[in-house]
């Protein structure tokens, strides 16, 4: 079989880049042929990824497209009249990146307008959590597939045994953008620091939406809780691994995830993840994250108190989270790709 | 051992508790953002680009950043004429939108006085 995987766009940070070319590992390893394309391609990814104008598939050939913003010419792939599978990464409602990022709310907006003729034109459509394909059923998708993210936790390092030194340390590992809300999770750690640990520190880790954000946010962390934030992007996966171990808590107050990879890492490295019970989160997360949806913020404050200090409660968390990792394995991953590609490949 | 399951409820409580004794103030979750208003889209009209987003992304990227803001300012006249003709439509037609809005709302306030009566 050939099979090609197309991207909007592909940089050497993008979680779907790194899945596409673990997917591509995978291929070869089944003995499938066919290349990788995106539409734009950021310098440092070596050739994995080539631009899509050189793209020519040969009439027989299967597409994976993997949908995650807009996708541009997408008529003219649509219209080819190759199998095709499509694999919906979820593409975040526009409304959280108009004030910030214009650039990035024109994507989203046009990539959630392109899903109704992806969804029509596709014979197998696939995401990557059910919460995502149900945005797919919801347009019509008769035949969908669940096919968890392909992460190598590895990269990471091996977790630490027992707790991190030093003073209470959160974490929390996302895009800096309105929606991940790191502006509450300044705002509930300062509440922690203030009322429970004055020594605790914030690691905030992910590129910025844009810089006015990013300053938006140094500006808040400078006038809650002075000092004691650090805001870091472009980490190494070795320095990301570091920061992992370094934590005590992993709190993510994200209102919308399609999926959430760091709450899978925080497990892989032994970290008590607390979250919002938005989007895909609890699919993700199992019975393995402490939720909370409480608009109180000192109620968040005080689940960090009692994540950090009771032994027990965090020993329980990581077993739990050791756990839940089990139903994300690269093999099972793989398995559910390789059934949804092939489902795609019979239907003529 | 707190266990997992009841680990919100004891934080509630704790919360309650230690905020009778002063130690919280009032911070509250933002929520969602907020839609879009004509307010905002006056603020958007005047096109004002962040000069710190033209950068190089690359490790040790500083000279291609140097090299992508002289050509910016070498380029100053022609974006200046782009942005005035683009924010020239952009706040004419906003202008339209709002006259439009003011004529709906006296529209509605006329239909409704109408069926008062």
């Amino acid at each position: 079989m050939r099979i090609h995987q197309l991207l909007s766009g592909a940089g050497p940070h993008d979680a779907i880049t790194s899945e596409a070319v673990s997917f591509r590992e995978r291929f070869r390893s089944w003995g499938w042929e066919g290349r990788d394309y995106a539409v734009h391609v950021a310098p440092g990814l070596n050739g994995h990824i080539r631009m899509i104008k050189r793209f020519k598939p040969k009439a027989d050939d299967v597409l994976l497209i993997h949908h995650s913003a807009a996708a541009p010419r997408l008529r003219e792939l649509l219209e080819l009249p190759n199998r095709k599978l499509l694999l919906y990464h979820n593409v975040t409602p526009a409304h959280w990146f108009w004030e910030h990022a214009p650039n990035v709310a024109v994507q989203c907006a046009v990539g959630r307008e392109q899903l109704p003729a992806l969804v029509k034109a596709v014979g197998v459509a696939a995401a990557d959590s059910a919460f995502n394909a149900s945005e797919l059923e919801a347009l019509g998708a008769t035949r969908t597939a669940v096919i968890p993210l392909l992460v190598d936790y590895g990269r990471l390092g091996p977790p630490r045994p027992g707790d991190p030194p030093g003073p209470p340390t959160i974490l929390f590992v996302g895009r800096l953008s309105p929606h991940k809300h790191q502006d509450e999770v300044i705002r509930a750690f300062a509440s922690y620091r203030r009322a429970r640990a004055p020594d605790a520190r914030l690691m905030l880790v992910g590129d910025p939406i844009s810089s006015r954000y990013l300053e938006h946010l140094g500006n808040l962390a400078e006038t809650l809780a002075p000092g004691a934030v650090s805001i870091e992007s472009g980490l190494s996966n070795a320095e990301l691994g570091e920061r992992y171990r370094a934590a005590h808590v992993f709190l993510c107050l994200s209102a919308h995830e399609g999926f959430c990879i760091p709450v899978l890492e925080a497990f892989s490295q032994g970290v008590p993840v607390i979250a919002r019970p938005a989007g895909a989160i609890p699919e993700t997360t199992g019975d393995a994250a402490l939720f909370v949806d409480d608009p109180d913020l000192s109620v968040v404050a005080e689940l960090l108190h009692l994540a950090v200090t009771d032994a027990e409660l965090r020993t329980e968390l990581r077993r739990r989270g050791q756990a839940r990792l089990a139903l994300y394995a690269p093999d099972r991953v793989a398995q559910a790709l390789r059934q949804a590609v092939e489902a795609a490949a019979s239907r003529g | 051992m707190t266990d997992p399951e009841h680990a919100l409820e004891r934080a509630r409580a704790a919360a309650a508790t230690m905020r009778a004794e002063g130690a919280y103030g009032e911070d509250q979750r933002q929520g969602e953002a907020p839609a879009t208003t004509l307010e905002n889209l006056f603020e958007w009209a005047m096109i004002d680009p962040d000069l710190r987003e033209v950068r190089s992304t690359r490790r040790l990227g500083a000279p291609v950043t140097l090299l992508k803001l002289g050509l910016v300012r070498l380029l100053n006249q022609y974006h200046a004429e782009l942005l005035s003709q683009q924010t020239r439509f952009n706040v004419h037609i906003l202008g339209h939108v709002r006259r439009l809005e003011t004529r709906i709302d006296e529209l509605e306030r006329v239909v409704r006085e109408q069926r008062e009566q």
